[in-house]
């Protein structure tokens, strides 16, 4: 393989477990320099395809590369990998574990303790360095975590649900933690099923749904694209106007009416029917969907609860998330 | 590869060697062992060394020649005073001012009864009495039977024993190196179950507290697992360094040191009898590494491929009974090491570390048949390693249930 410019790259890949087939078919590229969300609803396939990027599982069919080369050359040392669930040595003390996990990174285990104490001091945990894990609270072992992910300075960051776990405070710190490496140029990968977490940190997203992808890009470019199929609407008077040909459905949202037009549908006529009806417009806007009413449009919403969910439980975890409404 | 690997073992070994559980028991069992010889004999010498003064009174005129030496040998001082109208009073008075601990008196009649009578300060302790009761009844019994010609001291010593043996197969086994290979068969059974479990406990905390997949992402599955179970043996040989080191000390530097100092302790000296020699340390050590290496190989698979204790107890059964049965074969092999079931037996390499250990420490094993058990012990480690890595690298990631024999078998063969 040759160095293609990106930082990572799927080609093909499907995993399957017995007849359930977990991923299918994925190509997806992240460029170098990028933050990339990876979408989509508890068991869609998101942990999966990041087990088969960091080589945990090997795909049945398809390749992986990490900057154009075999990942198991590359993937030591260039990428920090935070899995979905977080294992510790509970019995190791903090410093010690950070120093071990540096270590196996590449690291000396000089430079790695050095490096851990700093991490340490930085998230306000320096009392901690010789506490043992298991006497830390959830949020501080994952902290421990986080700080062992990225101790080599990677020029990948694969992060699986970082912010599951963390209190607003400190999904704050991890945000900004995540902004700076960006700023430094890492590229940065995470998957997560908070839509609106996505959409403020992203610059790239992937979303799939039922183990298919069903779109990636530029996350600007693609709400530009989705751009005019939603008109924000406010008024006095008549409503007679809204019902149309154009008009799909109409939702109450927290700035007024949406009105989500059907699929190659324009927005000038229903204006033009308002003003003849005599109502009189306070906003009229064409609203940038968010990210779940394009995953909805292009998943459809019976994607959402359809096999690869195999348990209502999860389906559940998702609308709580990002059912519709609720965004 | 190294560098990993490395970094597993001195994880493993620090985390081990600083755990409570490692230093209690490795300073402990010393501990132990040298406090129940030392604290009977350590009290015995603290009491007052005045009670270990006696005063002789020999009415018989001949005994106290035959009498004092014994006496020195089981550790008091001995002055003969001699025989007057009041000397009972003169020697109490000697008594209560301190300067004796007390005093025996002999006469014609102990000389045909062995019987005397001891006057002591404050109560003795069983110890001395039986030590003044049998020097005073064998200085009498020599006296006399020397009177009649009888090399009494070799009598007396218990005589000797030439054994030859007369049939081929057969190799005499004293009663100490009987309980060398006994207790060493038990020793290698113990330590090579307790270590391949650590293995096996710490595989699965690896693996049910997913930290595994953190690391697996930075080595392979193959570095773990060999860093792992060099961590915990070298912690097992630190460990029975210690141990033995201690009984070093213990028996050759401790031991001497109290017989010097309280003659009367010398039975302590019977102890170095089943103390092995340097070569037979170096063959425990021996089997004690091929068995951990052998054993630990299945026990970390079975930690790969459970996801939780109960699972894991169920799973090492197998184990378990190859452990078993050579412990229950071990006392036939030691009374009969020749034949051709000990024999054959003892080679196969998952039982060799136990019943070739029994035979060899008991003696009358070729070398041949010793050497044969390291080389298929070391193709076994081989084995082992080869099937129980491909079971470690796909189980270490895979939840779920168990499984069975057949998904082994292809995991063994895919991976």
């Amino acid at each position: 393989m040759s160095d293609d410019g990106f930082a990572l790259r799927l080609d093909g890949v499907t995993k399957k477990f017995g007849k359930h087939t977990a991923v299918d078919s994925f190509d997806f590229e992240v460029p170098r320099g990028v933050i990339c969300g990876l979408l989509g609803p508890n068991g869609s396939g998101k942990t999966t395809s990041i087990r088969m990027i960091m080589g945990i599982l090997g795909p049945d069919e398809g390749t992986v590369s990490l900057y154009g080369e075999d990942p198991n050359v590359t993937r030591r040392t260039k990428v920090g990998y935070l899995p979905e669930e977080r294992g510790v040595y509970k019995k190791m003390k903090c410093l010690e574990l950070i120093t071990f996990l540096g270590e196996i990174r590449g690291l000396t285990r000089a430079e790695a303790r050095r490096r851990g104490g700093g991490w340490l001091d930085r998230l306000g945990l320096p009392e901690w360095a010789d506490k043992k894990v298991e006497d830390l609270s959830k949020g501080m072992q994952q902290k421990i975590q986080f700080i062992s992910t990225v101790i080599h300075e990677p020029e990948l960051l694969i992060l699986d649900e970082p912010f599951s776990g963390l209190d607003p405070i400190n999904q704050d710190v991890l945000e900004e933690i995540v902004r700076d490496y960006h700023a430094k140029g890492t590229t940065i990968l995470f998957s997560t099923h908070l839509m609106d977490q996505a959409e403020r940190l992203c610059e790239r997203v992937c979303l799939i749904s039922n183990s298919k992808k069903v779109l990636d890009g530029d996350l600007k470019e693609i709400k530009a694209a989705e751009r005019r199929g939603i008109v924000a609407v406010e008024f006095e008077g008549t409503d007679t106007w809204i019902e149309g040909p154009e008009v799909d459905h109409v939702e109450q949202a927290d700035d007024g009416l949406h009105l989500i037009l059907r699929d190659g549908e324009d927005h000038q006529p229903i204006l033009s029917r308002a003003v003849n009806a005599g109502a009189r417009i306070l906003r009229f806007d064409l609203v940038e969907p968010r990210l779940h009413e394009i995953f909805v449009r292009h998943a459809g919403d019976g994607a959402v609860g359809d096999a690869g969910m195999p348990s209502g439980a999860r389906m559940s975890s998702w609308n709580e998330h990002v059912g519709p409404g609720g965004v | 590869m190294w560098h990993n690997v490395w970094a597993v073992i001195r994880r493993e070994y620090l985390q081990r060697v600083r755990s409570k559980w490692f230093i209690a028991a490795t300073v402990g069992g010393p501990v132990v062992m040298a406090g129940l010889i030392f604290v009977p004999a350590w009290l015995a010498v603290q009491s007052d060394r005045n009670e270990f003064n006696l005063a002789v009174v020999d009415g018989t005129g001949v005994l106290y020649g035959e009498l004092a030496p014994r006496l020195e040998r089981g550790g008091f001082e001995v002055e003969e005073a001699r025989w007057h109208a009041d000397v009972v009073t003169d020697l109490r008075r000697r008594a209560n001012e301190g300067e004796i601990g007390g005093f025996i008196m002999v006469d014609e009649l102990t000389l045909e009864t062995g019987e005397a009578i001891y006057y002591s300060m404050d109560v003795p302790s069983a110890l001395r009495q039986v030590t003044v009761q049998t020097s005073v009844a064998r200085a009498a019994l020599e006296y006399q039977l020397r009177q009649q010609g009888v090399d009494a001291e070799a009598l007396l010593g218990g005589g000797e024993l030439q054994v030859e043996v007369i049939s081929e197969a057969g190799s005499d086994i004293s009663e100490p190196q009987f309980a060398i290979a006994y207790i060493g068969a038990f020793l290698l059974y113990m330590v090579i179950l307790l270590y391949a479990v650590s293995v096996m406990r710490a595989t699965l905390e690896e693996k049910t507290s997913r930290i595994v997949e953190v690391i697996i992402s930075s080595m392979k599955p193959s570095e773990l697992m060999l860093g792992k179970i060099m961590g915990v043996c070298a912690v097992s040989l630190t460990q029975m360094a210690i141990w033995i080191g201690a009984a070093i000390a213990l028996f050759a530097g401790a031991i001497p040191m109290m017989i010097a100092a309280r003659p009367e302790l010398a039975n302590l000296e019977n102890l170095r009898q089943v103390v092995p020699g340097a070569g037979l340390m170096l063959l425990f050590l021996g089997f004690f590494l091929f068995g951990f290496l052998m054993y630990s190989g299945l026990y970390a698979a079975v930690g790969a491929m459970c996801n939780s204790d109960e699972e894991a107890q169920q799973a090492q059964f197998p184990m378990i009974m190859l452990l078993v049965v050579p412990i229950v074969m071990v006392t036939p092999v030691i009374q009969a090491p020749n034949t051709p079931m000990a024999t054959g037996l003892s080679l196969f390499p998952l039982f060799s570390p136990i019943l070739m250990w029994a035979r060899v420490s008991g003696g009358g094993v070729p070398v041949w048949q010793v050497a044969l058990s390291f080389v298929l012990m070391a193709v076994m480690v081989w084995v082992i390693a080869w099937i129980a890595g491909r079971i470690y690298k796909v189980g270490i990631l895979m939840s779920g249930k168990r499984p069975t024999l057949p998904e082994l078998w292809r995991w063994v063969r895919e991976a």
